[in-house]
């Protein structure tokens, strides 16, 4: 018999009489393809976001000079007038907003004159006139996206002003990844009060000698403090900075797959085990082990193309609603971001289709070599038609003990290269011990409790419990797959639940001042606008302001990593306050160590990635120069992921003399209502775009933005419980159609429809009982290795291990009647099945 | 025979009321959109503690006619009363409660349930009609077909004659007033299913339980009460012992 008729006879035409089944299955396969998938485009797209924003105007520059809180003027003139063939371009890059929308756009300030002067200005104007050398600096040019016409006005907030701007031209933004406000770069300092400085500056130097070489010449004839670095090292600094986000969400997006993977498991098991005769039959008739082997396969990998195919296509509109997530998420914890377009390429898509092929193929691997070793004389005996197939309960359950040790010894090594490899095989592991324990957990737990169900169910239970036994390998599949994905949920939901709470507790901590102010516009963890230093004074003596703490935050980059520079002033220090050191010391120590010293706090992601320690040492580029600190202490953080380093005001103010703070905070005296200081500071920020918060207000901010940081992981946690949950209603199906002749002799028996329906809706709700209950044990495992290992090892922070009890109980049990909704189609068939006719069956 | 009317008494008429009786009863099957007619009027009635056996040629209508007097189906037309009761009266759920309190069934292949042992197969039908004592009821059933010892056992671990003799202690355990066979012997060897058909006998004649079984074994035939012969749907004829 030829290859392909074996396989039409014995795979694809009972596959085509089971539409629902192969459907659902294909659906499986194709929502744990596209999740991949989806994520994978969408981080493409919000990393190359950075590419677009922030390099855009850099031209064919080579190299780019940058310095911690920006470069003098002056180094301007100093490059300008080196001995040799280099263009010399300036550069401030920063945000405004644009009022009339609320978008947030980048800025970015060039020399009109000496770059219109250069013929270069092209690189913006692609083709337009209007950057030309225009007479009148004044005003700004826009990009096209931002719909303004030339001569027209566009009201921006910058730093803590609304102003209303001429718009001057408009230029083509398309090639730019979005919309983008170009000024002129002496306006924009006056704009953003930075007089005297610039943020970078862009250099064209000549082929040879090599850039390295070029590099270390300017370096040498700049102060200290000023970095020459390749352009584009900012984008690339980002996405490693990205890196173990975007890393461990690639992770989590396999889990769907691999719940996909259970169900393709289970249906070629089904599969195989309905066939057995005709396996037998082929074998008979010469068809050979191998072929029966290959037969098998391509059916699971007939189903893993299908599943692929439409994954594709599934994955590509996911990923447009995962990028709008992702992009929040990078916005609110690392960088300011515009999302890029999101592409499908040819790349992507092949993995794709290997990614869903390769796994249906891998996890068809067991049954379809169980097909292969029947023999021809076993399959064709009689009573084969039940679903017994062995299953090998103890030794299972001895390598599962095995594999879970492994898994926790795996959770005690570091991390490798930044990433917890050991952690995740940790995970992997675990996942399979429970895999392998469940048919030894289920047919004990099923055992036991058959005659309790009799009692508190009724007759249903015991039959549904005796039923589950006898297909033991299907009800441990189905299991497995359901609690694989309930295992996620319940360990990310106690992960998040955790990380809220420290994060909660840690604020209520540290957030101690009653009014908090900040310029307005959108929150980003990477832009610091500033307030006039003369308001801080001015807020300060206002009647009722006990204390007056200023922030003032820089963007920096610290050995290849982007990081945030901060000094505050600490007068208004609460004694009582609680320790948020991990030394242990309390807040006044630490902070009067800082006093009067080149002395820094770090924080716990910052000293993560950087291995250091209290008592090290480090070296920060502040303005033109580097300077030594020494770390006091390293504090508990969970403001950004990219780090701080916290220094006393007067320090920093040493070395970068701009007075302006970007965030204040008000402590009010006592005997002093809230609301009338509040009433006054409002008086007083008159005329100023300044937000106020109330410590309330600003926790519930705070909180806000961390909830919205993890909808994406929601959402493909709630994607995994989809694809099981289906996965149990298609196996549901299969086992109707399997035992159809149970149901009509039960008919004939005297049991009513309502009690056929029932023992099938029990048995779905024991399968998810099971699942919960194997799902929340694995879950809590899981929950341990991410919060004290993944997290830890990818992120550096340190999370309080609580339990969310509300939000896992009520998703627990959303999962289990979701279980028990997936049986009620499968319910109804069987109820309209024809006792008379289906008993007589053979 | 009263071959005016059809209606044939089956056992003494007296103070006696039919346990089933079927009144010009037919069934019709459409398949490939041709009308089969695999009852045609047919009319019986079955009192309490008689034996009946159905015999005819394969594809006679003797499963369908058992089905309709079992309440399981109902007939295209005519009426089939089981104690009194007609199907026709009732819905779904309505035949469910008559078969549960009336009608026993045994198959040809047995149809124990493989993952219940062999008690629980046997209390199953007073289970599953919500009855208080099953297990007792079960129990004492069990040894009546002298099958005590095996209560534990799982049906595979079974021999065929003792898997029909726990599926007849099944079918009585809810001690109904028909007991409907399908070619209860069919599967067994002479001697195993003699022992058996001695069984039935015993049911019928001690237990007062009315017996409609189909079969091809003359042996069965032979010992029962009354044998009702049918061809295409219809009562041939009819034989008294
Ligand atoms: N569901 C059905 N659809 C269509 N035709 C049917 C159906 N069930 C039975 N028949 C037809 O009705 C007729 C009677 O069938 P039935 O099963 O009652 O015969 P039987 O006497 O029990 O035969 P056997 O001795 O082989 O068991 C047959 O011609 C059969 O083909
Ligand atoms: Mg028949």
């Amino acid at each position: 018999m030829s290859r392909l008729t074996l396989f039409y006879r014995l795979i694809l035409r009972p596959l085509f009489r089971e539409p629902l089944r192969t459907a659902l299955t294909v659906l499986a396969v194709a929502l744990g393809v596209a999740v991949v998938l989806a994520i994978d485009l969408a981080g493409n797209a919000a990393a190359g976001s950075f590419r677009s924003s922030i390099e855009t105007l850099m031209g064919d520059s080579d190299l780019e000079v940058t310095a911690t809180g920006g470069l003098p003027d002056a180094v301007v003139g100093t490059l300008a007038t080196l001995p040799y063939a280099i263009r010399v371009r300036p550069r401030i890059q920063d945000f405004v907003t644009v009022v009339a929308t609320g978008q947030t756009v980048p800025l970015i300030a060039i020399d009109l004159i000496g770059e219109s002067a250069d013929q270069q200005i092209i690189t913006v104007a692609s083709g337009e006139e209007a950057l030309k050398y225009p007479g009148n600096l004044d005003g700004v040019w826009l990009g096209s996206s931002l719909n303004a016409k030339a001569g027209s006005t566009i009201r921006l907030l910058i730093n803590d002003h609304v102003r209303d701007y001429t718009v001057r031209g408009v230029f083509d933004d398309s090639a730019e990844g979005g919309a983008i406000v170009v000024m002129d770069i002496a306006v924009a300092q006056n704009e953003l009060g930075r007089t005297g400085r610039v943020d970078s500056v862009l250099l064209k130097v000549p082929d040879s000698p090599p850039l390295a070489e070029w590099q270390s010449r300017l370096s040498g004839a700049l102060p200290a403090g000023a970095m020459v670095r390749p352009v584009g090292s900012r984008t690339s600094e980002n996405q490693r900075m990205l890196a173990a986000f975007r890393w461990n969400l690639r992770v989590l997006s396999y889990v769907a797959l691999l719940v996909g993977g259970f169900l393709i498991y289970n249906t070629i098991s089904v599969s195989v085990v309905r066939r057995r005769p005709e396996i037998g039959i082929v074998r008979a008739l010469g068809a050979s082990r191998r072929s029966v082997l290959a037969a098998f396969l391509a059916e699971a990998a007939c189903f893993g193309f299908a599943g692929a195919v439409l994954g594709c296509a599934l994955g590509r509109v996911l990923a447009t609603g995962a990028l709008k997530l992702l992009s929040a998420t990078v916005q609110a914890l690392y960088v300011s971001s515009r999302p890029g377009a999101i592409e499908l390429t040819p790349a992507s898509l092949v993995i794709a289709l290997l990614i869903g092929v390769g796994m249906s193929v891998i996890a068809a691997l067991p049954p379809a070599s169980e097909a292969a070793r029947v023999s021809p004389m076993e399959a064709m005996s009689r009573g084969q038609r039940e679903y017994a197939t062995r299953v090998h309960q103890g030794r299972d359950m001895l390598i599962a003990l095995g594999l879970a040790a492994g898994g926790i010894i795996c959770a005690v090594p570091p991390a490798i290269a930044g990433k917890p490899l050991f952690g995740y095989l940790s995970a992997i592991l675990l996942i399979a011990a429970s895999a392998l324990a469940i048919p030894a957990v289920a047919d004990g737990l099923l055992h036991t409790s058959a005659h309790g169900l009799q009692k508190i169910i009724g007759v249903e239970g015991l039959l549904a419990s005796r039923s589950l036994i006898g297909s033991l390998r299907r009800t441990s599949v189905l299991v497995g797959a359901l609690s694989t994905a309930i295992a996620m949920m319940t360990s990310v939901g106690i992960m998040v639940g955790s990380f809220r709470q420290t994060v909660t507790t840690w604020m209520n901590d540290q957030l101690q001042a009653d009014l908090y102010l900040r310029p307005a516009g959108n929150p980003a963890s990477d832009q610091h606008p500033t307030i006039p230093n003369e308001l801080a004074d001015q807020l300060a003596k206002l009647p009722g302001v006990a204390g007056l703490d200023r922030f003032r935050a820089y963007e920096f980059s610290y050995e290849g990593l982007p990081a945030t520079l901060g000094a505050a002033d600490f007068h208004a220090v609460q004694p009582f306050r609680k320790s948020a050191f991990l030394s242990g010391r309390s807040a006044s120590d630490v902070y009067s160590d800082l006093q009067g010293n080149d002395a820094v706090v770090v924080s716990e992601p910052f000293a993560h990635k950087h291995h250091l320690r209290r008592g090290d040492s480090i070296t920060l580029p502040l303005g033109d120069r580097r300077v030594p600190f020494h770390i006091v202490d390293v504090s508990y953080d969970y403001a950004s992921e990219a780090g701080y380093v916290v220094m006393d005001r007067a320090t920093l103010l040493q070395y970068l003399p701009d007075p302006d703070p970007s965030n204040l905070a008000i402590y009010v005296a006592p005997g002093f209502d809230l609301e009338t200081v509040r009433a006054e500071v409002q008086k007083t920020i008159a005329g100023h775009d300044i937000l106020i918060f109330s410590n309330r207000n600003l926790r519930a901010e705070a909180i806000r933005i961390f909830d919205r940081t993890f909808v994406i992981t929601y959402a493909l946690e709630a994607i995994s419980i989809v694809v099981a949950v289906m996965g149990i209603a298609g196996a549901l199906l299969a086992l109707v159609v399997d035992r159809r002749r149970e149901f009509g002799l039960l008919r004939f028996l005297g049991a009513a429809t309502s009690q056929i329906r029932k023992l099938i809706l029990v048995e779905a709700g024991l399968i998810g009982l099971l699942a919960n209950l194997v799902g929340f044990v694995l879950g809590l495992a899981l929950s341990f290795i991410l919060i004290y290992v993944i997290n830890k090892q990818s992120f550096g922070w340190t999370i309080q291990f609580h339990w969310p009890a509300a939000i896992l109980v009520s998703s627990l049990a959303g999962v289990f009647l979701a279980t028990i909704l997936a049986g009620l189609y499968p319910a109804r068939i069987a109820i309209r099945l024809n006792p008379i006719e289906v008993v007589h069956e053979e | 025979m009263n071959s005016a009317t059809g209606r044939v008494p089956l056992t003494p008429v007296g103070q006696n009321h039919p346990v089933a009786s079927l009144d010009r009863v037919s069934k019709e099957y459409r398949s490939a959109g041709q009308p089969v007619r695999a009852v045609d009027g047919v009319s019986l009635e079955i009192f309490p503690g008689s034996f009946v056996a159905l015999v005819g040629r394969s594809g006679c209508g003797k499963s369908t006619l058992l089905n309709l007097a079992g309440a399981m189906d109902f007939p295209t037309s005519g009426e089939v009363r089981l104690d009194g009761v007609a199907t026709s009266s009732l819905d779904d759920a309505g035949l469910t409660r008559l078969r549960r309190e009336k009608v026993g069934f045994i198959f040809q292949s047995f149809q124990l349930l493989p993952t219940l042992s062999v008690i629980e197969n046997v209390e199953l039908p007073l289970l599953l009609a919500g009855a208080p004592g099953a297990r007792e009821a079960a129990k004492l059933r069990l040894d009546w077909v002298e099958l005590e010892s095996y209560a534990a056992r799982l049906p595979h671990q079974l021999s065929g004659g003792q898997m029909q003799r726990v599926a007849i202690a099944r079918a009585l355990v809810h001690e109904p007033k028909l007991l409907l066979a399908d070619e209860p012997t069919g599967n067994l060897d002479t001697v195993t299913g003699n022992l058996i058909l001695a069984l039935l006998r015993r049911i019928a004649t001690e237990q007062n339980t009315a017996i409609l079984m189909a079969t091809h074994s003359s042996e069965a035939a032979a010992l029962s009460d009354v044998v009702v012969h049918m061809r295409d749907g219809r009562i041939e004829q009819i034989l008294q012992h």
